[in-house]
């Protein structure tokens, strides 16, 4: 019968129990807070209530501040799914643990005669074991919330079985050899079982980074071999092929994906700039017959301003379109800015000739640039020919200058 | 050494005969190639035999003790000591090129540049002046803090670049022919081929850790 679940508050007393309680039954709280009281003085019958709720109620909101030592129960809406596929043997085994030694002190309070001898050290044991178990469930559905409070429950549960089976032989009619010996071996037995999960987890990561070791050792010698032969096939097909035509084009794509390919450490996640740059670069060599050499220096910028990429983009792709031979991109990032260049050797423009209705230049590039607080200067390019596009964009951000 | 003009004496080394083939029959009419060479060993023989003017050596090489171009570079230089060596490389590893600039080679070209190129490239080299490709004036720039504002104070400091050698390599870096970094910087050819010598010097020699760590955590040139 699953009814709107018991939790606990994040402002609370002492574990937050009476809290929950009484907002989960609707009686005041004070009054919860006495009845525990008043059972606890009941040979400690309320003290074990109390742990029993503290370990069964989740903290309320879906996120777990001290991860509680079981499992949120299904209701709650976050991990109704994960939860629900799952008994929750360990808060059985728990309950029932606690439940029974609760009872055993109240009957034994009564007169009645309970071998309290055998059943405590056989509920401390019991939990113990319910949290090495847990532990390993946590683990081996990869949740790992943070080291040392993983490190804290190991330690606990190892306590609680060690005391638990030592306390079932020591209070036990007169020892003797075999109780000892037995006591040793249980001991050990117990200390295994808490300790299993972590030679698995210990086990099982040893096994990835070997893997990921013997991949690093294999793709090193694919990089080797590519390196010598296709690399090498690629440079001298761009040698001999005309310049500027389709064959050249595309081995030198062909070239340019393949050193990033072997070249790059881990790809994927956001490009920075000279990445940014080195793409754009490649996909106007496969549409025009320029030679776009792209030249980075200075600190990675991970995140470069699309503005300014934006602007380089459309210098290049100026450059490319009118006049193609050989593109020269140097970008420059330093703490204070960043710089980039765009040179060809094509027949050069001047900027007063263009028609004011031309948006190229002007809008797409330096329009850009004031806006973003940079600058873009064009000039002759190298040698008095062609035309060099120069894109500055200072950074004064965080960083200061 | 005016007279190399007129037959610069050429060794190549490289693993791919392709590759010689090709560079062979588009080298300019006055380099004139005496030999080829396939492995570190063969390199070194026929550097000591034929005492060529200059070496197109590629960097990455099988034999020897493994060193590639740069153990070239270091155990046949002695054996004639005329010789200069440009290494060319499909590489973009900058320790590679490092590794064979700093063990004596005059310069870096990637292998494709054309043969026209190359051709400079060596006359260059044989006239005594260093041959750096944009993407090493690009790495140069980085290893030695120009782009972080590092500038030298002296012309003896060898583990910064000076304002004038700076701006020669940026330029150098976009592209520019030593002739055109002569008219951008209103200086003569002669005074840019000195400043290029001075960074190669100082990339010989100098001493910065960047030089190599730079180039390992980059992987670029």
């Amino acid at each position: 019968m699953q009814t709107a679940a018991i939790v606990r508050p994040r402002l609370r007393v002492i574990g937050g129990v009476c809290a929950g309680f009484a907002e989960h039954t609707g009686i005041a709280v004070g009054v919860v807070r006495v009845a525990a009281a008043i059972l606890a003085l009941c040979g400690g019958a309320g003290l074990l209530l109390y742990v029993w709720l503290w370990a069964a109620t989740p903290v309320s909101e879906g996120r777990t501040a001290v991860k509680s030592v079981l499992t949120q129960p299904s209701t709650a809406d976050e991990s109704a799914d994960a939860a629900g596929s799952r008994a929750p043997i360990t808060e059985i085994l728990l309950g029932i643990a606690l439940l029974l030694a609760g009872g055993a002190m109240i009957a034994s309070r009564m007169g009645v005669s309970i071998p309290l001898a055998f059943i405590i050290p056989a509920v401390v044991a019991l939990a113990g074991a319910g949290l090495a178990w847990r532990q390993f469930d946590e683990l081996r559905r990869g949740r790992d919330s943070g080291r040392s409070a993983l490190v804290v429950r190991a330690l606990g549960a190892l306590v609680l079985v060690v005391l638990g089976i030592l306390l079932f032989f020591v209070t036990g009619s007169e020892p003797n050899i075999w109780t000892v010996f037995f006591a040793a071996s249980a001991v050990l037995l117990g200390v295994a079982v808490v300790v299993a999960p972590w030679v698995i987890r210990l086990a099982r990561d040893l096994a990835e980074e070997r893997a990921a070791r013997t991949r690093d050792v294999e793709r090193a010698e694919v990089a080797a071999h590519l390196h010598d032969s296709v690399l090498q096939t690629l440079a001298l097909i761009q040698q001999k092929a005309e310049p500027g035509s389709d064959a050249s084009r595309l081995a030198r794509a062909q070239e340019r994906e393949l050193r990033e390919w072997l070249f790059a450490e881990n790809v994927g996640g956001a490009l920075d700039l000279s990445a940014e740059l080195r793409r754009a670069a490649s996909a106007l060599e496969n549409d025009f017959s320029a030679r776009i050499d792209v030249i980075t220096t200075g600190s990675a910028v991970p995140e470069a301003p699309e503005g300014l990429l934006a602007a380089a983009r459309e210098a290049m792709l100026n450059a490319a379109q009118h006049a193609g031979g050989t593109v020269t991109v140097y970008s420059e990032s330093s703490p204070t800015g960043i710089e980039i260049s765009i040179s060809d050797r094509g027949s050069g423009f001047d900027l007063d000739d263009i028609p004011d209705g031309h948006f190229g230049v002007r809008e797409s590039i330096m329009g850009r640039m004031s806006r973003m607080g940079g600058t873009a200067t064009i000039r002759r390019g190298p040698g008095g020919t062609g035309t060099d596009v120069l894109l500055r964009m200072p950074l004064t951000g965080t960083e200061g200058a | 050494m005016t007279d190399a003009d007129h037959n610069l004496t050429t060794l190549i080394v490289d693993d791919h005969s392709i590759f010689r083939s090709g560079l062979r029959a588009d080298l300019a009419p006055d380099i004139h190639v005496v030999g080829e060479a396939a492995s570190v060993d063969e390199a070194i023989v026929l550097v000591g035999q034929l005492t060529p003017r200059v070496v197109l050596l590629d960097v990455h090489l099988p034999g020897g003790s493994g060193g590639g171009g740069a153990e070239v570079v270091m155990r046949a230089a002695p054996t004639s000591p005329s010789t200069v060596f440009l290494a060319l490389s499909v590489s973009d590893a900058a320790d590679d090129v490092v590794r064979v600039i700093r063990a004596g080679a005059r310069g870096y070209i990637t292998k494709s540049s054309s043969g026209a190129e190359v051709s400079d490239a060596a006359r260059r080299v044989s006239e005594g002046d260093a041959v750096f490709s944009p993407r090493l004036a690009g790495f140069v720039l980085d290893a030695f803090g120009a782009i972080s504002g590092e500038t030298a104070q002296a012309d003896h400091e060898l583990d910064r670049l000076s304002k004038r050698e700076q701006e020669v390599m940026r330029l150098i870096a976009r592209g520019y022919a030593y002739k055109e970094v002569a008219a951008d910087l209103f200086i003569s050819i002669k005074t840019v081929e000195t400043h290029v010598s001075s960074v190669l010097r100082k990339l010989q020699l100098s001493s910065r850790h960047e030089l190599t760590a730079w180039a390992l955590e980059r992987k670029l040139l």
